[in-house]
């Protein structure tokens, strides 16, 4: 899809993201950010669409399936995922250079979205060690989420 | 109330034990966890599928 021009940039987010740095979750699908080029479609995922399916790879309700897993393609949609994707890691999964949204990323996205299962995923980042309450804070800040994680470190860690 | 918190100390170290499997490993694990939940709704679009790409990957490993 990067060759095709089909999108700019991706990265890997989510449970399947998470899994780099914690334990194996629960996950019923996998969810990628994706960076597309600038044009006027109202349906932005549309050309990702026609490109899987040219290739085999058929709509599953909002995923599109890819072996076992549903994959959902989620366009960049504030400062904070467009800041995720250009500066996710490029680890190999097998012997495959793949994009991975970082750690630091992955919880203050998880901050931004505030479901109890995004808040768990913060918890398991920060007990692995993977990043710290510093890191989180300082990315939080920067995007307008510094009163969001002090409500967090009050409700989860600091009690 | 020993044999309880000893259970989920044994519990929270193989926890701990899990993390430091390379990723591609803890991908897979999740693969069974998820076939297992789809096993227990006992519906869900492409069950069949999955189930069916997964004896297939057993089969040639």
């Amino acid at each position: 899809m990067l060759a095709a021009g089909v999108i700019s940039d991706y990265a890997l987010f989510g449970a399947a993201a998470q899994m780099r740095y914690t334990e194996p979750v629960a996950t019923l699908d996998a969810d990628v950010l994706v960076a597309i080029p600038s044009g006027e479609r109202l349906d932005v995922l549309g050309p990702i669409y026609e490109f899987c399916s040219r290739k085999g790879y058929l709509p599953e309700g909002e995923s599109i399936r890819v072996g076992v897993w549903p994959v959902q393609f989620v366009p960049v949609f504030n400062e904070l995922t467009v800041e995720a994707v250009e500066r996710a890691d490029t680890p190999h999964f097998e012997g495959v250079p793949f994009r991975v949204v970082r750690a630091d990323h992955l919880a203050v996205i998880a901050l931004s979205v505030g479901r109890p299962k995004d808040f768990t995923r913060i918890l398991a980042l920060l007990e692995s060690g993977s990043v710290s309450r510093e890191e989180i804070a300082s990315l939080a800040q920067r995007h307008g989420l510094a009163d969001a994680w002090k409500r967090f470190e009050a409700r989860f860690l600091d009690g | 109330m020993d044999d309880v918190k000893k259970l989920l100390e044994r519990q929270a170290l193989w926890q701990k034990g899990r993390k430091s499997l390379p990723w591609p490993e803890k991908i897979r694990i999740a693969e069974g966890i998820r076939e297992s939940i789809l096993q227990i709704r006992g519906t869900g679009p492409g069950l069949e599928q999955d189930a069916e790409v997964l004896r297939r990957r057993r089969r040639s490993s």
